[in-house]
This record gives C-alpha cells, sequence and structure tokens, in this order.
C-alpha cells in the first residue's frame, strides 16, 4: 500500500471546507447562475469522496457516517414528492410553483425552484457518497 | 450478400447523416423556444433559462431523473453489502 504524500493530506484537509461551500452555493444558486442542483450535488458529493480516498474510508466513516448519509438521501426524494404534493393541497396541480415571487436575481426570486434545488443537491451528494463507500468497502 | 447488405446500411446511415449536417440548427426557432425566451423570466422568476425549463416547465421529467437516480444509488447500497451470508441492512 502506497503511502499517501503529507502535501496532499494537508491541501487535502484544508480544500475540503471550501468545496463543500462551492457545493453550497452551486445549489443555492442553481437559479441565477450556471449550476444547479444534480451539478452542485456531484461536487458535494466529490467532496467526501476526496475526503476518503486520502484519508481511508475508515476515518471519513467517523465524521460522515453511511446512516446518516443514506438517511438523508431518502429524505431528500420523499420532500421532492411531498412539496409536489403541498402544491397539490393549495389548490393548484402537482409539482406546480405555489411561493411567492421576490425580486429577479435574487436568490428568493424563483420561489419552489430553490427548494427542489436543494432537496435534489442533497439527495445526490449523500447518494453519491453513499454508492462509493459500499463500491470500496465491498469484498466479494 | 452480407457484402451488398452492408453496403446498402452503410448508404442510408450515410443518408442519414448527411441529411442531418445540413440541418441549420442555431436557426431553428419553434415557437415554443420563442416563448420560453420571452416569458421564461416572468413566470418562473429563474434566470438561469436552463433550471427555468427542468424545474418549472418540465419538473416532471426531473422528478423522473431523481427518481432513476433514487433507485440506482439503492440498487447499489442493497447489492453491495459488507460480505458474509446471513449480514443483511437495508
Amino acid at each position: 500500500m502506497h503511502r499517501i504524500s503529507p502535501i496532499v493530506k494537508i491541501f487535502t484537509r484544508k480544500l475540503f471546507p471550501f468545496i463543500l461551500l462551492y457545493g453550497c452555493y452551486l445549489i443555492s444558486h442553481g437559479h441565477l447562475t450556471p449550476g444547479g442542483g444534480f451539478q452542485g450535488g456531484v461536487i458535494f458529493g466529490s467532496a467526501i469522496i476526496l475526503l476518503g480516498l486520502v484519508e481511508g474510508v475508515k476515518l471519513t466513516e467517523n465524521r460522515f457516517k453511511e446512516d446518516f448519509l443514506s438517511l438523508t438521501k431518502n429524505i431528500g426524494m420523499l420532500i421532492f414528492i411531498l412539496l409536489g404534493f403541498v402544491g397539490m393541497f393549495l389548490g393548484y396541480s402537482f409539482l406546480s410553483d405555489f411561493l411567492p415571487r421576490g425580486e429577479v436575481g435574487t436568490v428568493p426570486s424563483a420561489g419552489f425552484i430553490l427548494f427542489l434545488n436543494l432537496t435534489i443537491g442533497f439527495m445526490v451528494g449523500t447518494g453519491i457518497a453513499v454508492i462509493f463507500y459500499r463500491t470500496v468497502r465491498h469484498e466479494p | 450478400m452480407s457484402r451488398i447488405l452492408a453496403i446498402t446500411i452503410l448508404l442510408i446511415l450515410a443518408f442519414f447523416f448527411f441529411s442531418a449536417v445540413k440541418l441549420d440548427y442555431g436557426h431553428m426557432h419553434s415557437a415554443l423556444s420563442e416563448y420560453y425566451i420571452t416569458h421564461g423570466v416572468a413566470e418562473t422568476g429563474a434566470l438561469n433559462m436552463v433550471t427555468a425549463i427542468y424545474l418549472n416547465y418540465r419538473v416532471y421529467d426531473t422528478l423522473g431523473e431523481a427518481t432513476v437516480f433514487f433507485a440506482s444509488a439503492l440498487g447499489v447500497f442493497m447489492l453491495l453489502r459488507k460480505g458474509g451470508e446471513g449480514e443483511s441492512d437495508a
């Protein structure tokens, strides 16, 4: 087994929160700038994958528990569908926009789209991390 | 015989390819794309037109995509267990 150089380790530790922050930015500004839920979620998941590759899956799992990530993925999917039903109960059709809109160009401008992006982003990010954990730890 | 068949298929494919190349994609304005460009920002409030389409006009498609991703992640989660016969976790 190769030892990982300390440069890579230290830079990964320093970069990790900024990668997460960039993922959050892409998710929350998905309706204003290029990006969105899927892209930001993939960056979110790849930050966890980077930490897992550099620090080892065991240490990463202490911080990001697989059960917690899996639960977040399931809850993200559930909230996506529930948001659709909320629109139905308020008298619109399924998955239609029911929130008021702010000024165009600001973060709350698109109402409903922001929340859909958030659920998709967390679902994709944690889903990719879970797939990574399962694939790495798999023993045939 | 198979050679003739191959040449025929190749000619048909070449015909499709060249007729697709000749199409003028950049200047094909349908009524729908005009509608999205003119009314999109006012109706959805999203400046990013791609997001406006895939999370407002075509949100059912996104629901399907999310379901496909969820199902595939769940499949990996179920199939790749940590080894062992009786052990199972869902």
